[in-house]
């Protein structure tokens, strides 16, 4: 058969070709530098009980956001209103938990101040979905307007209810309702006091001084035990658990769902998705009330977490979001990108955007050039493996 | 001869003023190819497109198996077993060739998982009955040369239900192997004899190697038809030239 000859002229591969093909091996490597890179630099201590929470925190922050705005890109849209709706959500649940609900409704609770908020979210991001299919203008530019539109009602809505752009001194909603334990309070607690009980083994048997020297105590701190040998940490935050969920979600949908197809051919041609019913304005309209979604949470955690909000939270956060979705692998153009790599793209700017806390020597505007740097970097590999998935088309 | 599938008759399309098909006739036969030719505007893609749902006739009717049809929508169409195979084929590139296979009509477990073990089997299988046998149904359609990726759409087309298949050029824009490698494919869906195919092209070699049955189109109405047999290859040069002689228009070059 001739055609049987052409099909041949791809190589046979081995697993190890197949590995470096897939999209998600640069961030990999990337990450797995910036790992070793920081346990070395920091002498430990990024990767310490206190260190690996607090890094993991930011990780997850960052993690949350770039996967909704992964997942829209890989539909072929950008979402620049991430940032201002993150502002916004959290605006709306502190002034409810503060003011109590709208219309007078009486006292929110933190369940209702979610709850609504999260309606008024997802409907934002129905409103701006429908507007970029309907209208068929550029996401960018109709997000954009979102990305001032937002931030400026949030700060309206702030003076204007709270005379003052921060809600503080909320009391620690974490203590009775199960609800915003979940958000804001810890998870996994159980790794940490597995830590310990691991620390206190290894430390069996041994005297230590009234005062500790610095030594001990990064050695301790390494084994979960603080410097009065107390358990140290006793859990991450509980955004984690949501990046873990969300993370997963997305995993599950883009590899093994018909929404999951149905997302990639969106972005990939959407003409030829619609000739073969592929419903692409609905694909792209859940997709943007999946960023607002994102965009959410990560302010409930906040809010939950801090018991405080502003109106500058969230600042800069939709190019985060679009910066490590690429470094992640995804492609700008759409139809292609993974959620493994995204995860893989956030741990690597999340330990970045933290080093400065573990390396005090060097200055934290850093960050933005590592960032800037591995943003083009990844943008010209991403090319590079676009490329040669289409064998160069 | 039997009833032809796909019947077309005084087929009229006007946009505006415009009228893009004056009375078009059509029979297009199971296990048959019906060769459509004509120049750049004689009709063709409208008359297509009429049959593909995609517009809607001014007057005339469509009839399948007998019973008249109306479209009103490309999806009405294809439900009434009309396959339509464009030029882009309607393919995503960076998606595998099972993802583009089932692309809006994945098979799908409990769940809404994809089942793609079984996917992948179909794919397999449906492009080997054509004609390709295609090792790795997960590799990208970017990587296929344009032979397989016609092959890929007609076996689509197929699989989910074409009784009509529409081919809209397969055989423009590709290279003289691959031409063949589609006149092939042409060949086997040909040969298992209940699927009728309209093959749209330019080209009057290609037409003559697989054709059955002819239609020439020349602005908007058919100017001549027939079977294999009943047109020669002269005849066929001067109706694929929309109806002047060869000989006329050699003198009219020879005059410049």
């Amino acid at each position: 058969m001739a055609d049987r000859s052409e099909a041949d002229r791809l190589k046979e591969e081995t697993w190890i070709q197949r590995l470096i093909r897939r999209p998600e091996i640069g961030s990999f490597i990337v990450m797995v530098v910036i790992i070793v890179a920081l346990a070395i630099a920091s002498d430990g201590k990024a990767f310490n009980a206190l260190g690996l929470k607090n890094n993991i925190k930011i990780i997850a922050q960052y993690g949350i956001i770039a996967m909704g705005a992964a997942m829209l890109m890989i539909a072929g849209e950008f979402d620049l209103s991430i940032g201002s709706m993150i502002g916004f959500a959290g605006m709306s649940m502190a002034l409810m938990l503060k003011w109590g609900l709208p219309f007078g409704l009486g006292e929110a609770t933190p369940f209702m101040a979610f709850i609504i908020t999260l309606a008024m979210t997802l409907t934002l991001g129905w409103f701006i979905g429908t507007i970029v299919v309907r209208s068929g203008l550029s996401s960018f530019i109709v997000t954009l307007a979102f990305l001032f539109f937002l931030r400026g009602t949030t700060e309206v809505a702030f003076r204007l209810i709270n005379q003052s752009t921060q809600v503080s001194g909320l009391p620690d909603y974490k203590e009775n309702s199960w609800f915003a334990n979940i958000l804001g309070g810890e998870v996994f607690g159980w790794f940490y006091d597995a830590w310990y009980w691991i620390g206190q083994r290894a430390i069996d048997g041994m005297e230590f001084p009234a005062r500790l020297p610095g030594e001990t105590i990064n050695m301790l701190a390494a084994l979960n035990i603080n410097r009065r040998l107390e358990q140290w940490v006793t859990g991450f935050d509980a955004r984690f658990m949501w990046f873990l969920i969300i993370a997963a979600g997305a995993y599950f949908i883009l590899s093994r769902t018909q929404l999951g197809n149905w997302i990639y051919a969106t972005g990939d041609d959407k003409e030829a998705a619609r000739a073969n019913g592929v419903p692409v304005n609905r694909v792209k309209v859940g997709l943007f009330m999946f960023t607002a979604f994102c965009a959410t949470m990560f302010a409930a955690c906040q809010v939950f977490d801090t018991n405080t909000s502003d109106a500058a939270k969230g600042n800069l956060m939709e190019l985060f979001a679009i910066a490590i979705a690429v470094v992640g692998g995804t492609l700008m153009t759409g139809g292609f990108g993974s959620a493994i790599g995204v995860v893989f793209g956030a741990i690597t700017v999340g330990l970045v955007a933290n080093a400065v806390f573990f390396i005090p020597e060097i200055d934290g505007a850093w960050f933005r050039v590592f960032l800037g740097s591995i943003l083009l970097a990844a943008v010209f590999a991403n090319e590079r493996i676009r490329k040669r998935i289409t064998g160069g088309i | 001869m039997a009833e032809p599938y796909l019947r077309v008759e005084n087929l009229v399309k006007q946009f505006g003023p415009f009228t893009a098909l004056g009375g078009v006739d059509l029979e297009v036969y199971p296990g048959e190819v019906h060769a459509l030719l004509g120049d750049n505007g004689a009709g063709k893609s409208t008359l297509i497109k009429t049959l593909a749902g995609v517009h809607q006739p001014t007057s005339g009717q469509i009839y399948i198996e007998g019973k008249p049809v109306n479209f009103r929508s490309p999806r009405d169409a294809s439900a009434a077993g009309i396959g339509t195979v464009y030029q882009d084929l309607a393919l995503n590139q960076l998606m595998s060739v099972t993802r583009n296979f089932f692309m809006g009509r994945e098979l799908k477990g409990p769940m809404g998982t994809l089942k793609m073990d079984e996917m992948n089997e179909i794919a397999h299988d449906e492009m080997l009955k054509i004609g390709i046998d295609f090792s790795d149904p997960t590799q990208a359609v970017g990587t296929m040369s344009g032979g397989q990726r016609q092959t890929l759409a007609i076996a689509r087309a197929i699989h989910f239900g074409a009784k009509v298949l529409i081919l809209d050029e397969p055989t423009s824009a590709l290279g003289q192997k691959q031409q063949m490698g589609v006149l092939k494919t042409i060949k086997r869906v040909r040969a298992r004899g209940d699927i009728a195919i309209i093959f749209i092209t330019h080209n009057e070699i290609h037409s003559r190697l697989v054709g059955d049955r002819y239609t020439f189109l020349a602005l908007g109405k058919v100017i001549g038809a027939g079977t294999s047999q009943e047109i020669n290859n002269e005849e066929m040069r001067r109706l694929m030239a929309g109806g002047a002689e060869m000989g006329d228009l050699e003198k009219e070059l020879a005059a410049i």
